[in-house]
């Protein structure tokens, strides 16, 4: 018998690991973990909190119907801080020391675009609120484990151009922030723009951390347009549209709701946002799903639901994963659940909204989750279309006055 | 051409801001001899401090003042704290400990008054026409603080003893400590003014943009630009230098385009660099 030190070793070695092995994959069989990672403090800290306690809020609910394909949530909250480096640092915490095995609710498109590599790296689902067109596709999408439950920039883009013919406007011309999300938004509405026959006549693409836009402004003002069309954020656009006022053009404006909100009207005064157009992503509201969010929502946040459409998309993230694990059965690994998702999510199942509905339906055939965000329908890249709605600035408040469908 | 004499304007006025910026950094290079990164934080912390002491006042002027005040105090705490005990070791210690501080200053602004962007609250005024050039009454008011705050830099620096003492110190210390001069006294003086010149600088930059925590450390690299370009450890180049790079930047625009109006400042520091390293006014460096 050749029985050498190596093998011995080796044998030695197999025979102390298997244990331990086992023991993991029965731990993995009992719970399924999430890493929470949301943008608490920083610039997306008026959503963060609520985005995280409804992921809270809606893994326990799938805990108390008796968890997804035999599997209960356990949930690791973290704070992005709202920057790519805090978020990459958090995200590496999640994936190296919790073993998560999705990480949900990331905000912005830059801490999004930083953590998709983690996520693919380790092969887990990345669930997230950001807009750049970059995280449909390859490199950044290469193994469709990212979902997207925003609205892309491009579909932004689109609700904008409805938005301008609906009112009229002629010669649109465009501002953006030069980053993934603020071209996106711009480039988006330039190509439905287009479409429609119609043509714009100035881009302009901005540096940010400027002290004045004027020279930007000055550029796009010369071609008389009769609306500009922004992808820009909150800094950026009170500098804007401060200098735009003492310019004494009357131009109107088109802004994404994540800087056309009420701290812009409170910074600029409210003669200079009259007649502002907000453009914004809307929850599913009137929806099953959404009574459901939203009660959840006034439980744990003491506010209306409708106060954070961001909070949805979590609380919409849980369920949608909860109900691909249960449809794909007790110990399914994440290729298995990925097949499951738009099965679970996508029309022609039997129309469900809540995880416990959902659970039922499954044991009769396919079913249609429709979220609290949106009717939640995944195309190829794992992006969803929800409903826009334009709300116009009159007299300092921001009034919505019409929903635009794309 | 109406439009070329609106975009030097405005790029005086963003130069001014950004001068006094430079400036603020100058003058702690002439005699600290260091880089302080701490400097854009300051600026931060001086617009902060201003809206608190305008909203509790009621007047802009006695927040401002309340503004520089803080900017100031709290640089000459930076000194006693952490550059004093740096000051027998290499520069690059003192610039390292500077981007500490400005770390440690930029974090407990974010707490004490959130990341949310602020505002002064000032009406926002349509522009006067001049032979039909437009002219911004805040822009020509922020150009007049700016310009008053050099003139006043400079009074004190030429005019006053502490002033010749300081330029002393700047052009040879050990001549400066032969010759009886305390340098203790003029570090004081030397952080007090350069904290209030960043505080000003902050303050306008306020007024002319928003107010966030990260505001300062952003306009950090232009004004190093600045310092550098105009002969590092020169006020008057400082601000000089500032002006040229915010002319150059805005109208160059029309044919740059945009996204590269920043890269091209920095183009025009590289190409005079060449030409004259020491900077635009600077004395040759191997005589320090």
């Amino acid at each position: 018998m050749n029985l050498t030190r190596r093998t011995t070793l080796q044998s030695l070695a197999a025979a102390a690991l298997a244990p331990a092995l086992g023991g993991q994959a029965f731990a993995q069989g009992a719970t399924f973990r999430i890493g929470a990672l949301n943008p608490v403090t920083g610039a997306g800290s008026p959503y963060g909190s609520g985005m995280q306690k409804m992921i809270l809020a809606a893994a326990e609910m799938v805990n108390a119907a008796g968890g997804a394909g035999g599997r209960k949530f356990e949930v690791f909250a973290e704070d992005t801080q709202t920057t790519p480096q805090a978020a990459v640092l958090a995200a590496k915490k999640l994936i190296e020391v919790n073993k998560v095995q999705a990480v949900v609710g990331t905000w912005s498109s830059g801490i999004s675009l930083a953590v998709i590599p983690l996520t693919n790296d380790a092969n887990i689902f990345l669930m997230n609120t950001s807009g750049a067109p970059a995280l449909s596709v390859p490199p950044a999408n290469a193994k469709g484990l990212s979902y997207r439950f925003q609205a892309t920039n491009d579909r932004f883009g689109r609700a904008f151009a409805e938005l301008c013919e609906k009112e009229g406007f002629k010669r649109p011309a465009t501002m953006a922030f030069n980053n993934a999300s603020g071209i996106g938004n711009t480039e988006g509405f330039k190509k439905a723009w287009e479409k429609k026959g119609g043509k714009v006549v100035a881009n302009v693409v901005y540096e940010p951390n400027q002290t004045s836009y004027r020279a930007e402004l000055q550029k796009v003002l010369a071609e008389k347009p009769d609306v500009i069309v922004t992808g820009s954020y909150l800094g950026d656009t009170t500098i804007i549209l401060r200098e735009w006022f003492q310019t004494g053009e009357t131009t109107k404006w088109v802004i994404p709701a994540w800087a056309a909100n009420p701290q812009l009207v409170k910074a600029i005064g409210n003669e200079a946002a009259e007649g502002l157009f907000a453009v914004d992503s809307i929850s599913n509201e009137g929806s099953p799903a959404f009574s459901a969010y939203d009660a959840a929502y006034q439980k744990a946040m003491n506010q209306p639901g409708l106060s954070n459409v961001y909070a949805a998309m979590t609380w919409d993230m849980v369920v949608t994963l909860a109900l691909a694990m249960e449809a794909a059965g007790p110990n399914a690994d994440i290729a298995a659940i990925n097949k499951k998702i738009r099965e679970v999510a996508n029309p022609d199942g039997a129309k469900v909204s809540t995880f416990a509905e959902g659970k039922e339906a499954l044991k009769k055939g396919k079913i249609n989750y429709e979220g609290a965000s949106s009717v939640l329908d995944f195309d190829e890249f794992g992006d969803v279309t929800p409903d826009f709605s334009v709300s116009r600035v009159e007299k300092g408040e921001i009034k919505r006055k019409y929903l635009v469908k794309i | 051409m109406i439009p070329f004499i609106e975009l030097a304007l405005n790029g005086i006025v963003s130069g001014l801001v950004i001068g006094l910026a430079a400036l603020s950094i100058t003058l702690v290079f002439g005699v600290a001899r260091f880089p302080n990164a701490a400097t854009g934080d300051v600026m931060s912390l001086g617009a902060f401090a201003a809206l608190a002491g305008a909203s509790a006042s009621g007047t802009l002027l006695i927040g401002g003042v309340f503004g520089i005040a803080v900017a100031a105090f709290v640089s000459l705490a930076c000194y006693f704290l952490v550059f004093q005990k740096l000051s027998s070791r290499p520069p690059v210690a003192s610039l390292l400990a500077s981007i500490g501080v400005a770390f440690v200053i930029r974090a407990v602004m974010g707490v004490v008054f959130g990341h949310q962007q602020k505002v002064f609250d000032l009406p926002l005024a349509r522009p006067w026409r001049v032979l039909d050039i437009r002219f911004h009454p805040t822009d020509l008011k922020i150009s007049l603080a700016a310009l008053a705050t050099l003139v006043a830099v400079f009074l004190i620096l030429h005019a006053t003893p502490i002033g010749r003492r300081m330029r002393a110190v700047a052009d040879d210390p050990s001549l400066a400590r032969v010759s009886g001069i305390s340098p203790r006294r003029i570090m004081v003086a030397l952080w007090l003014l350069s904290g209030a010149v960043a505080g000003i600088a902050g303050i306008l930059v306020g007024i002319k943009t928003v107010v966030t925590p990260e505001m300062g450390w952003d306009l950090l690299l232009p004004a190093f630009a600045a310092a550098i370009f105009g002969g590092i450890g020169h006020p008057v180049g400082a601000v000089v230098a500032g002006v040229i790079l915010g002319i150059v930047q805005e109208v160059a625009t029309p044919f740059v385009g945009f996204t590269y109006k920043i890269a091209l400042s920095f183009a025009v520091l590289l190409a005079v660099l060449l030409i004259r390293p020491k900077g635009l006014f600077g004395t040759v460096a191997g005589a320090r």
